[in-house]
């Protein structure tokens, strides 16, 4: 059996001569969780519904397990759906609902029985089989939505934004239940959302997606470290970018001076732009620092202060630290030479690719 | 003076139901008098009533009325659901509109003018004017009426419980049957109930398209009222009232017992 499961072959998606799709094409792996992440109306719910099979691709070809399924209906996909809104079923109580897809599928009584009760333990729901819907809080009701997906043992679990409506703290607490769930069940999910947080903890591969196409796609960490472009890199957290020069492999220079960094494969003077994590730098007096800065606003986040710097070229730095600094004061930046990322600008991914396995080995 | 215009509107509302209600008591309690019209009420009496049941004539007339309103509501209700069903999966947003409006003026255009078109139509068609055309045509104007009652119903169910119910792999059929029935079976009450409760009393419409000798009570109190005034015609009035009263105690009964549910992220 191969380990792609679906696989997107340069797909587009026309809604009234608007493309919310433009040439997609990605694999997803078996038993792993991917996120699909983005700004709000980039398509991410058009690509789960395209492997739901709730619309079809105006150009391109879906395939699972190898087989194109353009024209196969949603009933007859192996997928299984956790909707946004639920969309549990308000005349039937939590067993029923659970129970719908086994019902259709003929399973015998006693095996529905079975099946549901441990659908329902996995979810930490049991005793909860005689109550209505409207008997069950945000949290509860997600989850008997995730029961009644998992309950058809399917080869995939497609998950639209489905914490968006719970509070931080139940989200929180969702996350690790549903990746714990995940690895538990060794399934693979496909979980769409908009808070790159969210993404980071719970992801083995993140999509990053937007206007309609892929932006970057690679594990928590390659995203988070090397964003491909200045959208990701906004998008994935916080970040300083700055406009820059590569003098030569592994040496730039951004806020008129020269830095070492480890990225190299550029030409030479050529411009990018740098980028520099807020957690990354460290704040030293002005004379020992390798930026001088002068300290424009601090806000309390609670486990960090955001403290907002500009350096002598009104280039905005944000620093992320445990320590208090006065306003108005000025201070040095520090930081080293990993923590510098350079991006060349209109890079796509592949190009990206080749360039990183290029200098890597 | 919050409780004083509590008062005024209760008293008001007593008042408009008071005069509404009145020709229908009155009606209703001149049934049991022996005198045998309407001025000065002599004595207490079953006379009418038995009068009423001892004639096979009226007891047909009464069958007949029952038959063709469960019949009718019966057939409307199933071709309303199609309709209503059909209504709301359209897409084209200017064509649901203009079926929508259609299907309204259907609703307010006058019974004369229902009647009377009913009339040409079966005269030009050959059909005989009797049971069949009363049928017909009952089912016709209740049609309007149900595709209404239901239409809210389907338009307050978020689409994302079809593609549910799909992902869990219901067919088409199955969609409709295990998960759109039972979320609108409200609306469907509520359409079967109004349509038969148009059919019992309605009278423009049957007096146009009936022939043949049969009849429909509404048709047969009216040419009762005109033959000259006895009191059986306040007996059957009565007992057509109490029926209505029952039938819309009954919906009432049926409305409030189960109540629908909205379902969501939160509330
Ligand atoms: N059925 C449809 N008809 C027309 N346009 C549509 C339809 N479905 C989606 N679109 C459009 O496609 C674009 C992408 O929609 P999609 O629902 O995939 O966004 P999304 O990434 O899920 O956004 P969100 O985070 O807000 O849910 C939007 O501009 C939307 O208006
Ligand atoms: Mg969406």
């Amino acid at each position: 059996m191969s380990n792609t499961i679906i696989r997107f072959e340069n797909v587009t998606k026309v809604f009234d001569d608007h493309i919310v799709l433009d040439n997609v094409s990605f694999e997803i792996e078996r038993g792993k969780f991917y996120t699909l992440l983005g700004p709000s109306g980039c398509g991410k719910t058009t690509i789960l519904r395209l492997i739901a099979g709730f619309v079809e691709p105006t150009q391109g070809n879906i395939y699972i397990d190898e087989n194109c399924v353009n024209k196969i209906p949603a009933n007859l996909r192996p997928v299984n759906t956790v909707f946004q809104d639920y969309a549990l079923f308000p005349h039937l109580n939590v067993f029923e609902n659970v129970a719908f897809g086994l019902r259709i599928k003929k399973v015998s009584a006693h095996e529905v029985k079975e099946r549901v009760a441990n659908a329902l333990k996995f979810v930490n729901l049991e005793g909860f089989e005689n109550r209505e819907i409207t008997e069950m809080s945000g949290g509860q009701r997600q989850r008997v939505a995730i029961a009644r997906a998992i309950v058809n043992q399917p080869q995939l679990v497609l998950l639209d934004e489905p914490l968006s409506a719970l509070d931080l703290k139940l989200r929180t607490e969702m996350q690790y239940e549903l990746r714990e769930l995940q690895q538990r069940l060794g399934i693979t999910f496909v979980f769409v959302t908009h808070d790159q947080e969210e993404a980071l903890a719970m992801s083995d591969e993140i999509f990053v997606l937007n206007k309609g196409t892929i932006q970057q796609s690679g594990t928590p960490t390659d995203i988070y470290d090397e964003p491909i472009n200045r959208f990701v890199a906004d998008f994935i957290g916080e970040s300083n970018i700055v406009e820059g020069t590569m003098l030569a492999d592994n040496l730039v220079s951004f806020a008129n001076r020269t830095f070492d960094c480890v990225d190299m494969g550029f030409n030479q003077n050529e411009p990018v732009e740098v980028i520099i994590r807020p957690e990354d730098l460290e704040m030293t007096s002005a004379e020992t620092g390798k930026i001088p800065v002068k300290v424009d606003s601090q806000l309390f986040r609670g486990v960090h202060y955001e403290i907002c710097c500009y350096d002598d070229f009104k280039n905005e730095w944000l620093v992320h630290s445990t320590k208090k600094v006065e306003v108005g004061s000025t201070i040095g930046l520090d930081f080293d030479p990993e923590a510098i990322h350079i991006m060349r600008l209109g890079e796509t991914e592949a190009e990206f690719d080749k360039r990183l396995e290029a200098y890597e080995d | 003076m919050e409780k004083q215009k509590k008062w005024f509107a209760n008293s008001y509302l007593l008042l408009v139901f008071a005069i509404l209600y009145a020709p229908i008591i009155f009606l209703a309690i001149y049934s049991f008098n022996s005198g045998g019209s309407m001025v000065g009420f002599e004595e207490f009496t079953f006379e009418w009533y038995q009068e009423l049941f001892t004639d096979t004539r009226l007891f047909i007339i009464l069958l007949n009325t029952l038959v063709v309103a469960l019949l009718s509501a019966t057939i409307a209700t199933i071709v309303g659901i199609a309709g209503a069903l059909a209504i709301h999966t359209i897409e084209n947003t200017k064509y649901k509109s203009m079926l929508l409006t259609l299907n309204n003026i259907l609703i307010v255009s006058p019974d004369v003018i229902i009647g009377a078109s009913f009339l040409i139509l079966f005269t030009v068609m050959g059909i005989s004017l009797g049971f069949f055309s009363v049928l017909l045509s009952h089912i016709a104007f209740s049609i309007p009426i149900v595709v209404i009652m239901i239409l809210p119903k389907l338009k307050e169910m978020s689409p994302s419980l079809i593609d549910a119910a799909q992902d869990l792999g219901a067919s088409r059929w199955q969609v409709i049957s295990r998960v759109i029935l039972p979320y609108i079976t409200s609306g469907i009450f509520a359409g079967f109930f109004t349509a038969l409760t148009f059919s019992l009393d309605d009278f423009a419409v049957t007096f146009f398209v009936t022939g043949n000798g049969f009849n429909t009570l509404a048709v047969e109190v009216y040419s009762l009222a005109r033959q000259g005034i006895s009191l059986k015609i306040n007996a059957l009035s009565t007992i057509i009232f109490m029926i209505t009263l029952i039938l819309v105690l009954g919906y009432y009964f049926l409305s409030t017992r189960k109540k629908p549910v909205m379902i969501g992220g939160d509330e």
